[in-house]
This record gives C-alpha cells, sequence and structure tokens, in this order.
C-alpha cells in the first residue's frame, strides 16, 4: 500500500468516525422538529397600537390634571388618534401657566401646538418607537413568564423580524393547546372597582335591567360591565349578567405582588393575592371607607365576582369565580407575570399531537428502508463487485448525514426525513456517472488502471456541474423557506455535499485499495 | 450488468413528433391549470384553518358537514385522511374575513356539541398531564400521602404526574382514547387509580391530531417568499449554466424546466392535490433534478465537440445521448425506485410531494432528451454561425 493510500485511508476513516460520534445515538443528537415530535408553533403579533393608545390617554388625562392644578377648570381633552390628542377650552393666557410644567414634563416626547382655545399634543416618532419597541419587549417577558410557569422543555420565545412587532413561540410536546393558547394571549388586566352604590347583589339579567335600577342612564363616573356565567367543569357559556361599576379602580393588577392558587371557604378553588405595600394602603382605606359596599373584581373587562366587603382589608384578598384547580392555577400564573401591555393576535399556529408525529417517523422510517433496500438490489444486479462499493460510499453518505445535521444542529422535519430519502435515490448518481465511464473506458479497450483513473477524472466534471445546480435551487429552498421546509433543504444540501464527497474521494479509495493490492489487474467487476 | 451501451439510437430523428408532443403536453398542462379543476391552494398560501381530527366511529362526512354549516362553516372542506379504519378526517375552513385567528375554536365548538360525549368530568382526550396530576392527586386513591405534612404534598404531586403521564402515553400512542380499557396498557397504574380515573374523566368522542391556522398576513408573506424562493433559485441555475456552458444549452435547459414544471403542475392540478409549502420544495426539487439531468448530456455534448469540431450538432446530440443513456437511465431509476417508496409508503402528508417527484423523474429524464436537446439545435439552426453566414449570404443577394 503506498503513502497517498494510506493517507486518504486514514481521513475517511477520522471523518467517518467524528460523524458516527456526532451522530450517536441518534434519539439524543438529532433534535425533532414539532412536526415530528408533537407541539405549538405560534407567531403571534403584539398589538402596539394598543400600548400608545393607552400612552396617549394618560397624557392627556395628565395634560387636565396639570390645567387644574394650575386653576384652570373647565379642560376637556380628546384623543385624535394612536398618537394625538388635543386639550381644548383654555382662555387666553392660561396655556402659559402650565407650559413649564409641560416642558419639564413632556420634553421631546409630545410636541404642541396652540389655536384658538386648543392645545394639540402630537407623539414624536423617536417616542412611539420607543413604547413600541418596549410593549413588545414587556411581552415577550411576560409571555416568557407564563410559559415556564406551565413548564415546557426547551421553549423557544423570541421576537423575529427587524423591529417588527412580532414574536415566535414554539414549545414541544405541548398537550393541551387551548389552555396554552389562552395562557399565552389574555392580557389579565385585573381591576378592582366598587359596585355603585344602590347595585343589587348579584348583578342583574339585563342591560336594562341593570340600567332600570337608576332610572334607565348611567349614574355618574359609573360604568356597565358584563360577566359571563360558565359552568364549572365544561366551562360553557351559560347567561350573561350585567353590574354597574364605578369608573375609579381601587386596585389593578399592577398592584399585585404575589398570587397562588388555593383553596376558599368550602375548599373550592381560588385565588389568593397579596398586595404590594402602595396598593395595600389604598386598598385598605377604600375596603375601610366601604364595609358592607360591593367589591367587583374584573377581569379584562368583565366581571369575575362581586363579593360584599365586610371588613377592611389591606394587603392581602382572595378571588372567588368558580373556578377548577386549572383555571385558578392559571390565573395565579397571569397576574404573578403581570398584564400584557398591548393586545395579541395570533398570526399563524400550527399544532401537531404526538401520535402524528410519531405516524410520520414511522412511515418515513419504513419509506427510507425499502427505497435502500431497493437501490441496494439495483446497484448489485447492475455493478456487481463495484456495486459494493457503491453501497458502501452509500452508507457513508448517510452516516455522513446524521453526523452533519447533529453537528449543525439541524432540526430534522417531516419534509427533512424525505430529503434524506431523495438523497439515498440521488447519492448513487455520482457512482453511476463513474462507473459508466469506467465501463466506456475499459471498453475502447483500456487497462483497468488506466480505465479507472480516467474515468473518475471525465466523470469529475458532469459531477460538479450536475451538482451544483440541485445546490443552488436548495440553497435558495433555504434562504426563502420556513419552518418544516427549511429542514428539507437543510438534508438535501447536506446530502448533495456527502454524495459528491464519497463518490469522488470514498470510491476512487477503494478502486485504488483494490488495484493495489495486485501488481496487474486483468479484470474489474463492474 | 451491462445494459444500453454502445447504442445507437437516433434520439434526434424523432425530434419533430416529440417537440409536437411535448408542446401538447406542455398546453395541456396550462389547461389543467386554468379549468375549473384550478389549483388546489393550501392554508399556507391562501390562508385558513386546517384541523386534523380522529374520531371514535367512522365519521360521516355528510353529517359533519352539516354539524358545521350549523355554526356557519358551510364552506368547510372535508376530506379523509390516514389509514383505512383511521377514522381520521381533515377540515379545512377559509379565513373569515378581517380575522387572523381563523376557525379552530368554531369548530371545536361545534364538534363538542355533536361528539363531546359527558359534558361532566376531565376529558382525557384533551386534558393535560399536569391537570390531571393535581385532580389525581387531590383524590390520592394510591393513599399516597401519609400525613397532613406540608412536604407531603410534593411527593404526592410527583407520584400522580407520573400516572397522569402513563395514561396519556396511551393518548400519545393512539391518538384518541377510545374506551377507558385501553388503560390497562399504561404502566404503573393500580386498580385504585384505575377506578378513581373512570369516577373522574369522560371521553369524547373525537381528538385534535394537529391545528394549522395560517392567517391572510402570514399567507401573503408566505406566497411571496415562495415565488421568490423559485423565481430566484430558476435565475441562479440558469446563470450558472451560461456561465459554464454556451447560450444555446442554457436555452435548451430552460425550455426542458418550464417543460417539466408546466406539466407536472397541470398533472398536479388534473389529481387535486393540495398545493402548499412542501409543493414548493418539490417543484424546485424538481428544476434541480431537471437541469441535472440535462446537464450531463450538455457537459458529455460539449466534450465530443472539443473532440470534433468538424460533426454536425445533430450527430454530437445523437452520440452523447447515447453515450449517456445508461446514467440516465440507472440515476433516474435509482431515484424513481425510492420517490415510488415514498409515494406508496410516506404517509398522507407527502403524499403529494412524492406525487410532484415521481412525475417530475419520468417527465425530466424524457424531457433531458428530447426537449433541452432539440431545443438547443433548433437554437443553432436558427440563430447559429451557419444560419448567420446564410442569412448574409441571403441579404447580400437580395441586395
Amino acid at each position: 500500500m503506498n503513502r497517498s493510500l494510506a493517507w486518504r485511508g486514514a481521513m475517511i476513516l477520522v471523518l467517518v468516525a467524528a460523524a458516527a460520534w456526532s451522530a450517536w445515538p441518534l434519539e439524543e443528537k438529532i433534535s425533532l422538529g414539532l412536526d415530528l415530535r408533537g407541539g405549538m408553533h405560534l407567531v403571534l403579533a403584539v398589538e402596539v397600537e394598543d400600548a400608545l393608545r393607552a400612552e396617549t390617554e394618560k397624557a392627556m388625562q395628565r395634560v387636565v390634571d396639570l390645567g387644574l392644578d394650575a386653576g384652570i377648570t373647565d379642560l376637556r381633552g380628546e384623543r385624535l388618534s394612536d398618537t394625538s390628542f388635543r386639550v381644548s377650552g383654555f382662555a387666553a393666557g392660561e396655556p402659559a401657566l402650565i407650559d413649564d410644567d409641560l416642558t419639564a414634563e413632556h420634553g421631546d416626547d409630545w410636541s404642541r401646538v396652540f389655536s384658538g382655545d386648543t392645545l394639540r399634543f402630537e407623539m414624536s416618532a423617536g417616542n412611539a418607537d420607543q413604547i413600541r419597541n418596549l410593549s413588545v419587549q414587556q411581552a415577550l417577558e411576560t409571555i416568557r413568564n407564563r410559559v415556564d410557569a406551565y413548564g415546557v422543555a426547551e421553549p423557544v420565545i423570541q421576537r423575529i423580524g427587524m423591529g417588527e412587532n412580532r414574536i415566535l413561540v414554539q414549545l414541544p410536546g405541548v398537550e393541551d393547546p387551548e389552555r396554552v393558547r389562552e395562557l399565552i394571549k389574555s392580557t389579565a388586566f385585573l381591576e378592582l372597582r366598587l359596585v355603585a352604590e344602590g347595585f343589587p347583589q348579584g348583578g342583574a339579567d339585563t342591560e336594562a335591567a341593570a340600567l332600570a335600577v337608576y332610572g334607565g342612564t348611567l349614574p355618574q363616573d359609573t360604568e356597565l360591565f358584563e360577566q359571563l356565567v360558565q359552568d364549572e367543569t365544561s366551562g360553557a357559556l351559560l347567561g350573561r349578567r350585567y353590574y354597574v361599576l364605578e369608573k375609579r379602580q381601587v386596585i389593578t393588577g399592577r398592584d399585585v405582588r404575589n398570587a397562588r392558587p388555593g383553596a376558599g371557604q368550602f375548599n373550592e378553588p381560588v385565588v389568593l393575592f397579596q398586595l404590594t405595600r402602595e396598593g395595600g394602603q389604598r386598598f385598605g382605606e377604600i375596603t375601610g371607607a366601604n364595609e358592607g359596599r360591593f367589591l367587583a373584581i374584573v377581569l379584562d373587562g368583565h366581571v369575575i365576582s362581586a363579593p360584599r366587603i365586610n371588613d377592611r382589608i389591606t394587603d392581602s384578598g382572595q378571588i372567588e369565580g368558580g373556578f377548577t384547580y386549572q383555571e385558578a392555577e392559571d390565573l395565579s400564573t397571569k397576574l404573578r407575570s403581570g398584564a400584557l401591555p398591548a393586545g395579541i393576535t395570533y398570526l399563524e399556529e400550527r399544532t401537531v399531537g404526538p401520535s402524528l408525529g410519531r405516524d410520520s417517523i414511522d412511515q418515513g422510517l419504513r419509506a427510507g428502508i425499502i427505497g435502500f433496500g431497493l437501490v441496494i438490489l439495483t446497484m448489485l444486479v447492475v455493478y456487481k463487485g463495484a456495486g459494493i462499493n457503491a453501497i458502501l460510499a452509500l452508507v457513508l453518505n448517510i452516516i455522513f448525514l446524521f453526523g452533519a445535521l447533529a453537528f449543525l444542529r439541524a432540526t430534522l422535519t417531516l419534509p427533512g426525513i424525505a430529503g434524506i430519502i431523495l438523497t439515498i435515490g440521488m447519492a448513487v448518481d455520482a457512482n453511476v456517472l463513474i462507473f459508466e465511464r469506467i465501463r466506456e473506458e475499459l471498453r475502447v479497450g483500456r487497462t483497468v488502471k488506466s480505465a479507472v483513473e480516467s474515468g473518475f477524472g471525465k466523470a469529475l466534471s458532469s459531477i460538479l456541474d450536475a451538482n451544483i445546480t440541485t445546490l443552488i435551487a436548495a440553497l435558495f429552498l433555504f434562504q426563502f423557506g420556513t419552518g418544516p421546509i427549511r429542514g428539507f433543504a437543510v438534508t438535501l444540501i447536506v446530502g448533495i455535499v456527502a454524495s459528491v464527497f464519497t463518490a469522488v474521494v470514498v470510491s476512487r479509495w477503494i478502486f485504488d485499495l483494490i488495484l493495489s493490492r495486485r501488481q496487474r489487474v486483468e479484470k474489474l467487476s463492474i | 450488468m451491462e445494459f444500453l451501451n454502445d447504442t445507437q439510437i437516433d434520439f434526434m430523428k424523432y425530434r419533430k413528433v416529440c417537440m409536437v408532443v411535448s408542446v401538447v403536453f406542455v398546453l395541456l398542462g396550462i389547461a389543467a391549470l386554468f379549468s375549473h379543476q384550478r389549483l388546489n391552494l393550501g392554508i399556507d398560501f391562501a390562508g385558513g384553518t386546517q384541523m386534523t381530527l380522529k374520531f371514535k366511529e367512522d365519521p360521516d362526512v355528510q353529517g359533519l358537514r352539516e354539524t358545521l354549516a350549523s355554526a356557519g362553516l358551510g364552506d368547510a372542506q372535508i376530506q379523509r385522511f390516514g389509514e383505512e379504519g383511521a377514522h381520521e378526517v381533515i377540515i379545512k375552513t377559509p379565513v373569515i374575513k378581517g380575522s387572523e385567528e381563523g376557525s379552530v375554536d368554531l369548530v371545536t365548538a361545534a364538534l363538542d356539541a355533536d361528539f363531546g360525549g359527558a359534558a361532566d368530568g376531565l376529558d382525557l382526550n384533551r386534558v393535560g398531564s399536569a391537570e390531571l396530576a393535581q385532580v389525581l392527586a387531590a383524590r390520592d386513591p394510591d393513599g399516597v400521602a401519609g400525613g397532613a405534612v406540608e412536604q407531603e404534598e410534593d411527593r404526592v404531586l410527583v407520584h400522580y404526574q407520573q400516572v397522569a403521564d402513563a395514561i396519556l402515553e396511551v393518548r400519545r400512542e393512539d391518538g384518541l382514547i377510545q374506551d377507558l380499557d385501553q388503560l390497562d396498557r399504561a404502566e404503573g397504574l393500580t386498580e385504585e387509580t384505575l377506578t378513581a380515573v373512570r369516577e373522574l374523566s369522560s371521553l369524547s368522542d373525537y381528538s385534535v391530531l394537529a391545528v394549522e391556522n395560517v392567517g391572510p398576513q402570514i399567507g401573503r408573506e408566505l406566497s411571496v417568499r415562495g415565488i421568490l424562493a423559485v423565481v430566484l433559485s430558476l435565475i441562479g441555475m440558469l446563470a450558472y449554466i451560461w456561465l459554464r456552458f454556451e447560450l444555446r444549452y442554457g436555452v435548451g435547459a430552460v425550455a426542458a424546466v418550464f417543460h417539466d414544471t408546466l406539466v407536472c403542475l397541470g398533472l398536479f392540478a388534473l389529481f387535486d392535490f393540495e398545493f402548499n409549502l412542501t409543493t414548493i420544495a418539490s417543484f424546485l426539487t424538481l428544476v434541480g433534478y431537471s437541469v441535472n439531468d440535462t446537464v450531463v448530456v450538455f457537459d458529455r455534448v460539449r466534450e465530443n465537440l472539443r473532440k470534433n469540431r468538424r460533426q454536425p450538432l445533430v450527430d454530437v446530440l445523437n452520440e452523447s445521448l447515447n453515450q449517456t443513456l445508461s446514467r440516465t437511465v440507472l440515476t433516474s431509476g435509482t431515484t424513481l425506485l425510492v420517490v415510488a417508496t415514498l409515494l406508496f409508503y410516506g404517509g398522507d402528508v407527502l403524499r403529494g410531494f412524492a406525487f410532484v417527484l415521481t412525475i417530475g423523474i419520468v417527465v425530466g429524464t424524457y424531457s433531458s432528451i428530447y426537449v433541452a436537446s432539440p431545443v438547443a439545435l433548433l437554437w443553432e439552426q436558427l440563430f447559429g454561425a451557419e444560419a448567420r453566414s446564410r442569412r448574409k449570404i441571403a441579404r447580400r443577394k437580395a441586395a
């Protein structure tokens, strides 16, 4: 055996060993895509306009308050768009009274123009961008907290796209997608409000009946709220009830320091919460002053329950609402993780249960094994001895393929499996090109050695041209493909590279090895 | 076994007949695309909701349709799915105008009314393992909790988490728990736990195996990306061929690619397969394969031309096609073997993908012989050096 042969042999051996080591054991080293292992893939959009609107409302209220402090009454605020509002009712000279305060407070965040009796405010682009960005970031954190509390192994939660309001959430192995969908999406904005004075316990059956308590019109500073009455086990909607509540929020979710599920008076699931110091103080004052009245617990705009205030409550309380264990736990999670700064819309969802993924793996494996067997059979029948060479190249090809997938931490998807199977069929092409060329050279009467030599030499250009064109298609597929399709592109790319390598290097080495054994080779089994 | 060596087939003799056949097939393909069948666009591009469901009993498609129609989902498409006896269907509903979130809730609500089973108790076909574990721990049928010590709580929960996982493993395997007797298979369940599960739980008559919802916004983006991927990879491949070969071969390869794509697309529409992201992948692979096949022939043509510059192009083409014939047939053969296996054994999800490639390989092999080469020849006859000098002479004569 000459030196070059030994070197090449050693190199091939090292590569095969590295590939095998990197990919073994397969179950641990190759990560399966959600379509094979089951799980949820969600793309959601944060409705950043919600956050802008809230900020605008807040700024508007603040201007009116500043006016009051400066002794300007009768100011009326009106929101014009998500990022602008106007405050009217100024008498001549009055705007100057709050001008310094506004400048100090707003800085570059708002610009203002005075005309007639009206100050018009416009949010600066920079401020708007910052609020958008912040609200997406906050939403991301909130969702991460909720997912962590739910408990998923290896979740992916990240912003996608440049400066966009999108978040990608991938949760492998989720078994109750309905619950997760709700857990992530709900804003979880908690408010505690006093039920309007004189309103009966338990709410009213209809909107009209609720208003009738006050002679048909809402009293000042109150709002109408709905309660959805649900069946306690199935969650089916049984009916609606209506409440008139004060506009003032006694406590909001921001005042909640901690929340956990617990058992109520009759051992029913409830949510226990603790308030921050500041929140507890306020809560204590208001509950102390309103003993005997009803306090409504409002979540995302719906009344959950409205118990009577029996005593002054300071730093902790409980929410009863006919919850199941799971609901109590989820609500605690949401209260702990805080409210989402803005609403969320699901743009894309792909959820696959584990049974479907297992079926796919089984079918892919079966098709792969059958296909592999058929290809081996064909190569043996057509090329006899050299067929073994091609088969060896094919086996190494598959080892390299899995090695590279593991090394690149690529995810194997169902289309990816199809890509591997396709590779099995196409990988022999390079060998076929070479073998046919060798046969041709033998036919024109060359010696075995020179036939092998020139067969490899002449086939090389065809092999490269043919594979580079396919590679180009696969690269674009990778660039523009999403999810499972990327998995296909990856296996195709890796498969192409591996097949060229095994044909040009490994096959060549095997031929050379066989030929070097004997001084004169009369016949080649091909 | 050697076969197809030293063949002397005069391929180019039949080129005119085959050109006509090719053109007819391409036209038929285009016609199929624009006939009433059209392309069945999947939710990846059209947007919409697709749910894969498994039922306890073989679902009556007409009945399902009525159930959905009563929920305002009259335009839902219902297809059978999976193997015989799997009782699985796919329900597809189009985008609801003005909404990104689709109709998952609507479909489940409608189905629950008819297939929800007993409404009381935990639905074992839907519950998560954490919740199941909590409910069981509260009941504690195995009596794990000794005293009422605080630390005990964790130990009890850990025990029932294992129990819940064992129960749900049955669901993970079967996709649907049809009968509580299936739970006998679950490992490590005591008789007491089984009794408790029987009391606490109920079984709906269907389960949701998969949900896919693509809002119109994402659907549009996926379409754009799909088109970009196809167009750019076509340009990339042709640029490569143009760089490596002469223009006439590039034209031949383009003609072959268009031929293959249109014929396959037509058949794809005719067989009413769904056009989705995986289909884009299959067509790009087909394009790559078609070019690959053509390139091998042209590579040989280039080599032969270098050897003998005086030989007419027709003869060189014929010679090259004959020389590469055994390779063409063998490679197409092995690739066909695997994609056909995928077509028959690869399952429903990959069927469209395997179909495109199966047809594509047959058509692609034909086209590398009878489309790419004749077109390259035609180009040479119309615009080649000889044609140019002939035209020059004719012009001189006219002058």
